[in-house]
């Protein structure tokens, strides 16, 4: 099940090789990661766990937890950072694995030594940008990504960006900014790149140990270091949480945008902040249906133009709600949610069970800041930015990484300024949603075209007043920042610049017609469709609701901006409220006709690695007075693969729901090595490399 | 402000043990530990090795002391601790160290030690895959075997508090009230607690606890680093000991874990002293390639974590066990020189005669004593 039309990314043509998984013959793209291919054939369980015999599915598809491991060709790896190659002997891994008798002697040699003067973990947008400002003032830097392509969680963002066009790309999509970046930096003389490369671990004396090209060893020895390690995603603790099917948003992202698999057919998505929303409009854009968004809290915390964009579309998102559990045969099959009191408690009587083969996490993110902590605990200078420093947007990021790029050059003793408008702008890009707003809008008067700005929060973003030819649009507000709302004034010559541009979708173009009582208006169409001119559709407005139908006169395609114009006749009376049209059928999104409600909190997975459940830790926490999360070392929470990057984040509101007071819980100690790597790898038996 | 029969300094490999021993006998008993839970100085850097294996005779009936303990551990209290009997075996490569192995039979074989050289053989048996070339041989000590470290704190923080031992964590020692020559009170960052009789239990930082009574004893910790592989299905049994040193350093050491990883350790050379716990980037390409070097099946192994811990050396690598001659009432139990795991269950029951009834094994007390002699050698570390 592959993405074969896809309205913003090129599907993906390659070589395609023949493969095998537990003796049958499958075939997939050559190069592709191994997790990728075995899903575009169907399979979501990857290996079966020691404890409980449970399947394991994709989780983190990230390599960074260890749940996707799949024997090859007789060894353990993890598949989503395996590339396929052909003939591959793809097993599913049963309990641990049994290590191969492979006892012929090689020779070893010690890691190959790089150093630099700044050293910069992760080639996102912070990394980047950093990467480009240190560069730029003559330092030497190496920036190493555990990925192939530099961009981090950029390449995986379909949708245009938000912010304003001179400092962070705004309008443009975050793939085609991911490419541009990278550019910049691969041709920069200044700046090695370590690609494909993990950092395990910042050591004392001053050396960073990489697992360089997922294959060898290798030390680089800085002076200064900056952490651009982005984010986890928050875990969310419920039963059947552990079950094949449930994993994060970025995941999704991953298998969806990055290497267009087809990874579901219908999902329920947790968390209503933007990677929540945004992850059900990348779904729509792969033809996967959404039932739901749900989000514990009484309000959207995602930026509100998405939400009505997601809204518009046609899902539906259920606030005060939480997910009471997921149930499926070795899969997800069904999910069920109910509304919750205001102790967060569940209403039995609200629950609503779902037909779903997916449920998405995006309950929001914790900065993986852990190198940053060992860099202090080793006393050399050290900076974070972007996520590792900050959850915000991307726009910010990429502002955050050129500032501390010259905060570092200024510790390293470079006289350099910086200028007070970027600290200035890296703040507002980082600003949560503000005020929201009424507006009233009116059709134009006089023949001819007008915009109308449904965009009633403020949130950092202009790229709308940037490309107006007659600088018709302008931001006007209290606040003097780009944070305030555009409103149009002057001339319009229906070119459709503001409507292509907008990341919200939220501004259309109407017009009176010849005809009294009917309008026309242009709206923008994100998906692929085979509307013609005279195609009837529901309109819907900004909320979401279907407010009657319009006739379609004319569409065309933008390709700069891979969006489609719909023209389409519609009562003068809708006109100024239409702002879209219904993607997904309201039949996809009902939910089942009973209710499941046989769920056992206590069942819940904490620690997936070592399959601890919340009942286990409960009564360990009880009967040791647990205080300090590294007791919990001792059932083996954190003990596994992935060293706690999930489970340590919902420690804290386990115990504390057993009544210890959060300011006596100590944190666990973390130690390196980050990833895991094979002993031939660290000892260099692939050879040397000079 | 309630007395305690006895205040024990540290929740560590020896503190523990010796709290259930001393509240199993009915007395009221504390443990002060500054950390925030139990086992989390060296008990938990402790690789798990558990052995009578040693050349020196206190060290030897500890050590038997040790293991008699925690093979009653699982049928009579009911704590499991991942103990396996895999034995302890010493390969030799090398003519002068075989010789030095097979010198040493006698007197361990004296001390009532289960140990015996056996032929390459049965050391490929034993350990698949080992390097078969140049292979002498080795010593086997089959008695001998390993156990996971924070399992055993574990079990005994729950025996202890089973006891009624009382744990006071977060809990700083900063110096006591001595009256005529006698301990009167334990003073910490949380107030003073009363007693009549303290043990330095302190690890690391036991020269430091002995100095606030006037006491110097030379424990100076040095540092190891260690790792763990990922878990993979059981491939060999005993702890493997390469006692052959390189350019680098000295003995390394390595043992397949019940939960299934590999665990293994080096001693670096030159030694590391002082506290530092922070993993340097070394140890790994010190560590891997000589691993490899013996066990080339190793190598698809994946390294999971690391983590360094202190060994608290006194000069001639014995432990310090007993009274404190100047002030009444101090008993020191330090400088185990990162033995303390192996050796503490086996103390505990020594030092609570000691203090209970104060009979004092001679074999160990006279050898291991705060003021003995310090300038003999160890011979196997």
């Amino acid at each position: 099940m592959r993405i074969t039309k896809h309205p913003v990314l090129d599907v993906r043509d390659g070589k395609k090789v023949p493969f095998t998984f537990d003796g049958e013959t499958l075939m997939g793209y050559e190069g592709e990661m191994v997790s990728s291919a075995l899903f575009a054939n169907g399979i979501r369980s990857f290996s079966i766990h020691t404890v409980g015999d449970a399947p394991q599915g994709i989780f983190c598809a990230n390599g960074q937890c260890a749940q996707c491991t799949v024997i090859i060709n007789g060894q353990p790896v993890k598949s989503c950072i395996t590339p396929l190659r052909e003939g591959m002997k793809v097993k599913t891994l049963v309990h641990y694995p049994t290590l191969p008798e492979d006892d012929e002697w090689r020779p070893s040699f010690l890691p190959r030594e790089l150093s630099c003067q700044v050293l910069i973990i992760g080639g996102g947008p912070s990394g980047l940008t950093a990467s480009l400002e240190l560069a730029d003032l003559g330092f030497s830097v190496i920036l190493v990504d555990d990925k192939d392509r530099l961009g981090g969680k950029l390449v995986l963002q379909t949708h245009k960006f938000f912010g304003s066009m001179a400092d962070c790309y705004a309008g443009t999509r975050g793939t085609d900014i991911g490419h541009i970046l990278e550019e910049e930096v691969r041709k920069h003389e200044k700046i090695t790149i370590l690609a494909n490369s993990t950092v395990a671990g910042i050591y004392s004396d001053g050396k960073a140990g990489i697992y360089e090209d997922q294959a060898r060893y290798t030390h680089v020895s800085f002076e200064a270091l900056i952490v651009a390690t982005g984010a986890r995603e928050r875990s969310l603790i419920f039963p059947g949480n552990d079950l094949p099917g449930v994993y994060g948003a970025g995941a999704f992202q991953t298998l969806v945008n990055r290497d267009l698999v087809k990874s579901s057919e219908r999902v329920l998505i947790v968390g209503c902040g933007n990677v929540g929303l945004i992850g059900a409009y990348h779904a729509l854009q792969a033809g996967i249906s959404v039932v739901g968004i749900i989000d514990i809290a009484p309000q959207i915390s995602g930026y509100k133009v998405h939400a009505d964009k997601i809204k518009r579309m046609g899902v539906p998102i259920y606030l005060n709600h939480t997910i009471v559990g997921v149930t499926g045969d070795g899969k997800v099959e069904r999910a069920t949610i109910a509304q919750v009191d205001e102790h967060w408690n569940p209403l039995v009587e609200t629950a609503k069970t779902f037909a779903v083969d997916t449920v998405l996490i995006a309950v929001g993110l914790t900065s993986a800041d852990e190198f940053y902590t060992a860099g202090q605990e080793a006393n050399f200078p050290v900076l974070k930015t972007g996520d590792a420093q900050e959850i915000a947007e991307a726009s910010s990021a990429m502002m955050g990484g050129r500032i501390v790029g010259r905060q570092m050059a200024q510790i390293l003793g470079r006289e350099i300024d910086i200028p007070a408008e970027w600290l200035e702008k890296a703040e507002v890009l980082k600003s949560l949603p503000g005020e929201s707003f009424v507006r009233n809008h009116t059709l134009p008067k006089e023949d001819g075209w007008e915009p109308i700005l449904h965009c009633y929060q403020e949130i950092p973003c202009n790229p709308c007043t940037t490309v107006c030819t007659y600088d018709s649009i302008q931001l006007k507000g209290k606040l003097g920042t780009i944070m305030d709302l555009p409103h149009f004034e002057g001339r319009c010559i229906g070119c459709a610049k503001c409507v292509l541009i907008c990341p919200g979708l939220a501004i259309t173009l109407v017009r009176k017609t010849t005809e009294p009582g009917w309008a026309e208006v242009i709206l923008p169409h994100e998906f692929d469709h085979g509307y013609k001119a005279g195609n009837e559709l529901v309109l819907r407005d900004c909320d979401g609701n279907s407010i009657g139908t319009g006739t379609v006169t004319a569409t065309r395609f933008n390709k700069k901006h891979r969006t489609h114009l719909i023209t389409m006749t519609v009562p003068e009376a809708l006109a100024k409220d239409v702002v879209g049209i219904l993607v997904q059928d309201a039949s996809v999104v009902a939910p089942l006709e009973e209710a499941e409600l046989h769920h056992l909190p206590d069942n819940a997975i904490v620690c997936r690695c070592e399959r601890i459940s919340l009942g286990e830790i409960r009564e360990f926490v009880r009967e040791n007075q647990v205080k300090d999360l590294n007791q919990l070392k001792l059932p083996r929470v954190a003990m596994g693969a992935c060293g706690g990057k999930t489970c340590l984040d919902l420690l804290p509101r386990v115990l504390v729901q057993l009544g210890v007071p959060r300011q006596e819980i100590r944190p666990s100690s973390l130690r390196p090595l980050a990833v895991e790597i094979p002993m031939k790898a660290i000892a260099n038996q692939g050879g040397e490399i000079s | 402000m309630k007395t305690y029969d006895v205040v024990i300094i540290g929740a560590g490999s020896v503190g523990l043990p010796l709290a259930h021993s001393l509240g199993a006998r009915g007395l009221s008993v504390v443990v002060v530990e500054k950390l925030p839970s139990v086992g989390q100085g060296q008990n938990k850097a402790a690789i798990g090795g558990i052995r009578a294996t040693h050349s020196d005779r206190a060290k030897i009936c500890i050590g038997n002391a040790s293991l008699d303990f925690i093979r009653r551990l699982k049928p009579e209290f009911g704590q499991d601790v991942d103990y396996l009997e895999g034995g302890y075996l010493f390969p030799a490569y090398d003519v002068n160290i075989a010789a030095n192995l097979k010198n040493l039979l006698p007197t361990q074989q004296s001390f009532g030690l289960n140990i015996n050289w056996i032929e390459p053989e049965e050391v490929r048996e034993r350990v698949p895959g080992i390097k078969a070339e140049g292979l002498l041989g080795g010593t086997f000590s089959p008695n001998d075997g390993h156990l996971s470290s924070l399992k055993l704190g574990g079990a005994f923080y729950r025996l202890a508090r089973q006891a009624g031992v009382e744990f006071l964590f977060e809990t700083e020692v900063v110096g006591f009230e001595v009256e005529k020559g006698k301990v009167r009170a334990v003073l910490t960052n949380r107030g003073e607690i009363n007693t009549g009789q303290v043990v330095n239990a302190a690890g690391g930082f036991g020269r430091e606890v002995g100095l606030m009574v006037g006491t110097d004893l030379p424990v100076y910790p040095d540092s190891h680093e260690a790792g763990i592989t990922e878990p993979v299905q059981p491939f060999f049994q005993p702890m493997i000991v390469d006692i052959q040193p390189d350019e680098h350093s000295d003995n390394y050491y390595f043992y397949q874990n019940v939960a299934g990883g590999v665990v293994f350790c080096i001693t670096p050379r030159p030694k590391r002293m002082g506290t530092d716990r922070r993993s340097t980037s070394e140890f790994l390409p010190m560590v891997i390639p000589r691993m490899l070097n013996l066990y080339p099946r190793l190598r698809n192994l994946k390294v999971r974590r690391v983590w360094r811990g202190l060994y608290p050396m006194t000069p001639d690598g014995k432990p310090i066990v007993g009274f404190d001659r100047d002030v009444e009432g101090f008993f020191h139990a330090i400088g185990m020189c990162g033995q303390g795991l192996m050796l503490g269950p086996g103390l505990a029951e020594m030092i609570t005669l000691a203090i209970a009834e104060g009979k004092e094994e001679p074999e160990v007390f006279e050898d291991l004593s705060p003021y003995r002699d310090f300038s003999g050698e160890e011979l196997l570390k």
